[in-house]
């Protein structure tokens, strides 16, 4: 049974959430939609089509620290670092959510990423379906939909006369107030976000790693990397020791196949020198070698990637050219 | 109550260094946790993440065979900020071990064969426990070629036990450096070339290489053009790693992972998706 909440309810009720949780939601920063912990509900900006970044950042910090070193009379100690809040996470949106998901397979295989797996267990995701879609959206071929519910505790999904509230846990079972009524009507019908077909891409891509289609696609490429950063699915990382006055800490930082640091050992030799190979490692990890150990693409069609590359380097046309390219090359 | 952290390594103390070239130390690294000691089982072919705490973690492999001696030893070469800390470390001094991580070289599955074993300046540090570990049980294997090519021969790495090796019965040792000196009487040429002048059989061989890429690109011909085929060539790879736990992606060829299902494989497995140097 679906439930209704008022705009009025579901701003009190966000502020009963706040007494108890660290509430993170999505506040306009110069004009970014960001996710913020919030302090009182009419923060909360709920007129967005999709936030700036994903929501990753609260599962995978950006940085974090993974221990610190403490020496004392020549006895070294590492002292792990603690995952401290409960988080509530409100207004994903569902591509969004699929993304946690995606990253939760290679973080919590075993094994499992501590700090990921601990921050995952305290956080709660609310849930927010889109109403419309934008230019760049795909996300029904990446196994998602505007309205899907699989990946959030709660899901909210707007009407004129407030919010329907979907429940699918048991984790979000135990938040809601008396407040909301029951809801019997229908669910209102989801945005058509584009097509993009994909069936063919993996046997395609099996035959085009020599293909000189990498060269020619990175030419214009700047490596700048915005495209890892504003990915929901994006999870490669950097361990360094960062020490300051004899404070010495592990730390673990996001970081991208598109870097030329990224392979480069010591000694300097780089098994992808080049910006095709670099370009190339990023497209074959997302859509052939994530389904191969996954079974899923490691894409939700947020396309927050193609509004946000400065050359126009866009996912969806390489996923077709994959297909036409081996097409052409079979027949 | 913490987490257990995989990237939390244990302690452990520098027992001994031994100069092994100019800029390649042997370090003897003991366990401080004598319950982890006892329990860390690795075969040849494992590595682990040495910890320079200040200056990062980076991965080597682990050079001495396993219940042998407490001590685990690692030949580090001083080519980068991690590596120059390590070479800094004293006896006594603290470092941080991560591991064994990664699979190994399947020698049980070599009993019986001819071995070519061919590496290439500190990529013989993976082949020494190779090498030690079929000469500890000569009677399992065939023919033992090793085919050692270094810089100079100032820069061969395990020289202290040239001796042992070549004495062991059916083993062959072969040594070549790029730029001999006044007392090299031995040879000077490339590796590749030493190899196709050997010309060791395939049949019923297993040829294992470890060294620089260039090496290994142009040696993979050789081998070939002898009539090895993909799964009768093993090799180690050397990958930029930070976790070892198959997690941040940046040893990922194809749908592997260096660290956790590498680094020893045959070429039929990885051919398909390794950039060419």
């Amino acid at each position: 049974m679906n439930l209704l909440a008022s705009k009025d309810n579901l701003i009190r009720w966000l502020d009963l959430l706040l007494h108890e949780h660290v509430v993170i939601a999505p506040v306009r920063v110069q004009g970014l939609t960001l996710f913020q912990p919030i302090s009182k509900a009419e923060e909360v900006d709920l007129d967005f089509d999709n936030t700036t970044l994903p929501p990753k950042g609260w599962f995978l910090p950006p940085t974090e620290t993974l221990f610190s070193v403490q020496r004392n009379d020549g006895q070294t100690k590492l002292v792990p670092a603690m995952v401290e809040r409960d988080a509530l996470i409100f207004g994903v949106r569902p591509c969004d959510a699929r993304g946690i998901a995606l990253m939760d397979k290679p973080l919590l295989q075993e094994p499992s990423d501590a700090l990921y797996r601990e921050r995952h267990a305290r956080t709660v995701l609310v849930g927010l379906s889109c109403r419309q879609a934008r230019p760049e959206c795909f996300c029904t071929s990446m196994g998602s939909a505007p309205n899907d519910a699989s990946y959030v505790d709660i899901l909210l999904t707007e009407i004129e006369v407030g919010y329907i509230v979907q429940v699918t846990s048991k984790k979000g079972k135990m938040l809601l107030p008396e407040s909301f009524t029951e809801y019997e009507g229908v669910l209102p019908t989801p945005p058509e976000p584009r097509a993009v077909p994909i069936k063919d891409v993996m046997p395609a891509m099996k035959g085009l790693f020599d293909d000189t289609y990498w060269e020619r696609l990175a030419d214009r490429c700047l490596h700048c990397s915005i495209c890892a950063y504003v990915c929901p699915t994006c999870y490669c990382f950097d361990v360094r020791d960062y020490s300051d006055r004899g404070n010495i800490e592990r730390v673990r930082s996001w970081e991208s196949c598109q870097s030329s640091g990224f392979t480069r050992i010591a000694g300097g030799y780089n098994p992808r020198a080049t910006k095709g190979s670099r370009l190339k490692q990023r497209f074959y990890h997302k859509l052939l070698y994530f389904p191969e150990q996954f079974q899923d693409i490691a894409c939700v069609g947020c396309g927050r990637c193609i509004k946000a590359c400065p050359v126009n380097i866009d996912i969806r046309e390489i996923i077709d050219d994959l297909q036409q390219l081996e097409a052409k090359s079979g027949a | 109550m913490g987490l257990e952290n995989p990237f939390l390594p244990y302690l452990a103390t520098i027992k001994s260094t031994v100069e092994l070239t100019p800029d390649v130390k042997l370090l003897r690294v003991e366990l401080e946790d004598a319950a982890i000691r006892g329990s860390f089982d690795y075969k040849p072919g494992q590595f682990a993440f040495l910890s320079a705490f200040g200056e990062g973690e980076a991965p080597f492999g682990i050079v001495s065979l396993p219940r042998h001696q407490d001590d685990l030893e690692f030949a580090v070469r001083q080519i980068g900020t991690v590596t120059r800390a390590l070479h800094e470390l004293e006896p006594g001094d603290t470092l941080g071990v991560r591991g064994p991580f990664g699979n190994y070289f399947p020698l049980e599955d070599y009993a019986g064969k001819n071995m070519v074993i061919i590496g290439g300046g500190i990529g013989m540090a993976p082949l020494r426990p190779v090498i030690n570990k079929i000469l500890e049980q000569r009677d399992n294997y065939g023919n033992l070629l090793v085919i050692n090519g270094a810089r100079t021969p100032q820069d061969l790495v395990f020289r202290p036990e040239f001796q042992t090796w070549m004495e062991a019965p059916r083993t062959q040792l072969e040594l070549t450096v790029d730029r001999g000196d006044e007392h090299w009487g031995g040879r000077v040429a490339l590796v590749p070339d030493v190899l196709r002048e050997l010309a060791p059989s395939p049949d019923n061989a297993i040829a294992i290489i470890c060294g620089p890429p260039i090496m290994i690109h142009f040696t993979l011909a050789v081998l070939k053009g002898l009539g090895f085929k993909d799964d009768q060539i093993v090799t180690t790879l050397e990958a930029k790693m930070k976790c070892g736990l198959g997690k941040c992606a940046r040893c990922n060829v194809g749908d592997k992972y260096v660290c956790q299902d590498g680094p020893v494989f045959t070429l039929e497995q990885i051919s398909q998706f390794l950039e060419q140097p």
